[in-house]
């Protein structure tokens, strides 16, 4: 009977906790269906009634909010394909060779971990100047192809993969590049899945370096377009407002719900192991 | 004729050439890991390591809207930062900010990560989405959001807490309360990324323990006492120096929600370089704080790797 009742506590609590969080993000929907003078009710008004869609067709007429989801889409896809590359490589090295100052070279990897582009975007911003580079799609994506957090977790999967492998690998005369393709990258499958889950979402997520480095909408991603909408839009349209912020989270958050065991269960692994 | 040109070319080379070659294809051979690092380092070295350097160099010059072409001025940027009020009171914003922040997420994730750690059933899966659903969210819409909730009229936050009987605050336009705000909204938005950490960490503890333990009559809080929390020191202080680099960083909400407002009250390190960079366009001083910055980060990651790095491992291990 104890044991019941405390099971019974654990799982009010944490009920309780759940609808706590939750309930942002449903005042959230619920203020982007309503009408713009339902919105100011002494009582939280919970369902919208009429319903009311049309904020979120217009929403799109103010701002191009589709070619900030292509935009979005395309410095994503390009961090994480070329991170694919640079990672695994040096992943690779780090896990299976002897070499020279591989101690040294691991810790510069490990220390772009600790110094983010919240500290370096200044110096960053002027080198992407004088390339000549601002306000391109690239140009958010470069401080990122090279990834330290990336490549331990990598390192630390390749680690491993009995050696045996690619003793037999090599005398098979399958060595170098093509066991890392053929045979390492297969078995590390579930460590680059992790990676690439969280690399998306961060880089989805970003927001000073794209802020810095666009100033026209044409090349801007979501965050920065919700971030111009709002200043656009500065009569504090709450219903608008809100509307906007639906679309810029609900890609990902749809995605998340789909697929939400192998989210969870990236973002725990890769704690683990960091 | 052009095939044979192409043929006689390498013996014209000249010996260094030659030489340069030799020792490439030597370092092929030998260790060819530098070729493999080469793509990452080329990255790194440009958008990390040259930084380091060009902002401690361009921190010595005067570089502002008055005086377009830099002019070397030594170490003047940093004695006029040493006397500007407002670095202080920045610096007091993070410490806040990290202090308000960082025992707080802790403290939740844990103790959520050992409720639902517990046989929950189906409901398990539900619960985990519906804790760790806000780290899928942009800061800048989780930002965008609570200035909605935190609306002194007729914002969420002074409906539900009128109910438990605390005064309706202004929140982001008080000069006392915009911090916490943006503390609690962090919070919010942060705390089950570290719970999913310490769910991972939990399911490494072996069972046999807590059954041996309720053997010997251990209740639920000896064992978490005994048991689950000093097995979770590496995790914590995993969790720890994540949370307080993280905490460093903190823009995004700032930028949203105050714009370091009321009276700087919020104004954060991230957010008042920017503020000397892209608003006064003072370049030697906007490198100077960088620097600043960078120096912290450094003094805080030789603490991480000499002693906290050390310990998490020889625990883990």
């Amino acid at each position: 009977m104890r044991r019941r009742l405390s099971h019974l506590a654990t799982h009010l609590t944490v009920a309780l906790c759940a609808l706590i969080t939750v309930i942002p993000y449903l005042w959230l929907l619920s203020t982007s269906l309503k009408y713009k003078t339902e919105v100011f009710t002494p009582t939280p008004q919970w369902i919208p009634w009429p319903i009311n869609l049309g904020n979120y067709a217009e929403v799109f007429d103010r701002a191009p909010f589709g070619l900030f989801l292509i935009n979005t889409l395309i410095v994503v896809t390009g961090i994480l394909a070329v991170q694919m590359v640079t990672v695994t490589l040096a992943a690779y090295v780090f896990a299976r060779r002897q070499f020279r100052g591989a101690d040294i070279l691991f810790l510069l990897f490990l220390v772009q971990m600790m110094i983010p582009i919240h500290a370096t975007f200044l110096p960053n911003f002027l080198t992407l100047r004088s390339l000549d580079l601002l306000n391109t799609r690239v140009a958010m994506m470069l401080p990122f192809f090279a990834s330290g957090y990336g490549t331990f977790l990598l390192r630390q999967a390749f680690r491993q993969i009995p050696r045996d492998l690619e003793d037999a690998a090599v005398i098979d005369g399958c060595g170098g590049l093509r066991f890392l393709w053929h045979v390492l990258i297969p078995l590390a499958k579930p460590t680059l899945v992790a990676f690439g889950l969280i690399s998306l979402v961060s880089h989805w997520n970003d927001y000073l370096w794209p802020l810095i480095v666009t100033d026209t909408p044409d090349v801007r991603t979501l965050t920065i377009g919700l971030g111009m909408f709002v200043q656009q839009e500065s009569g504090a349209d709450w219903t608008l407002l809100m509307a906007a912020t639906v679309f810029v989270t609900a890609p990902l958050l749809v995605i998340f719900l789909v697929f939400q065991r192998k989210f969870i269960e990236s973002f725990m692994f890769t704690g683990l192991k960091g | 004729m052009a095939d044979s040109t192409a043929v006689v070319t390498p013996a014209r080379l000249p010996a260094w050439a030659v030489a340069l070659a030799a020792t490439g294809r030597f370092r092929f051979r030998g260790g060819g890991a530098y070729l493999y690092l080469l793509p990452s380092l080329v990255f790194l070295a440009i958008f990390t390591y040259y930084p380091m350097g060009f902002s401690a160099y361009l921190s010595l010059f005067r570089w502002n809207v008055l005086t377009p072409d830099p002019v070397f001025v030594g170490v003047a940027n940093y004695l006029s930062l040493w006397r500007e009020p407002l670095l202080w009171l920045v610096l007091r914003n993070n410490l806040f900010y990290a202090l308000g922040s960082i025992p707080t997420t802790m403290a939740l994730a844990l103790f959520l990560a050992v409720l639902v750690n517990q046989k929950l059933g189906a409901a398990r899966s539900v619960y985990r989405v519906a804790l760790f659903y806000p780290t899928m969210i942009p800061m800048v819409a989780a930002a965008m959001l609570w200035v909605w909730i935190f609306n002194p009229g007729i914002g969420l936050f002074n409906y539900y807490t009128g109910f438990l009987g605390m005064p309706r605050l202004e929140w982001l336009y008080d000069r006392h309360w915009a911090l916490p705000a943006i503390i609690i909204m962090s919070i919010w938005k942060n705390f089950g990324y570290f719970m999913l950490i310490y769910l991972a960490a939990l399911q490494g503890i072996p069972a046999e323990l807590y059954e041996a333990a309720s053997l010997e009559g251990a209740g639920a809080w000896a064992r978490f006492r005994r048991i689950t929390f000093p097995l979770l020191a590496p995790t914590s202080l995993f969790v720890f120096v994540v949370a307080i680099i993280s905490s460093f960083q903190v823009f995004d909400q700032v930028f949203v929600m105050t714009q370091g407002g009321p009276a700087d009250q919020t104004n954060v390190l991230v957010f008042y370089i920017y503020q000397h960079a892209f608003r006064f366009w003072d370049i030697g001083m906007g490198a100077a704080l960088t620097t600043v910055f960078i120096c912290l980060l450094l003094v805080l990651i030789a603490v991480v790797f000499r002693s906290v790095g050390r310990r998490v491992y020889y625990e883990a291990d």
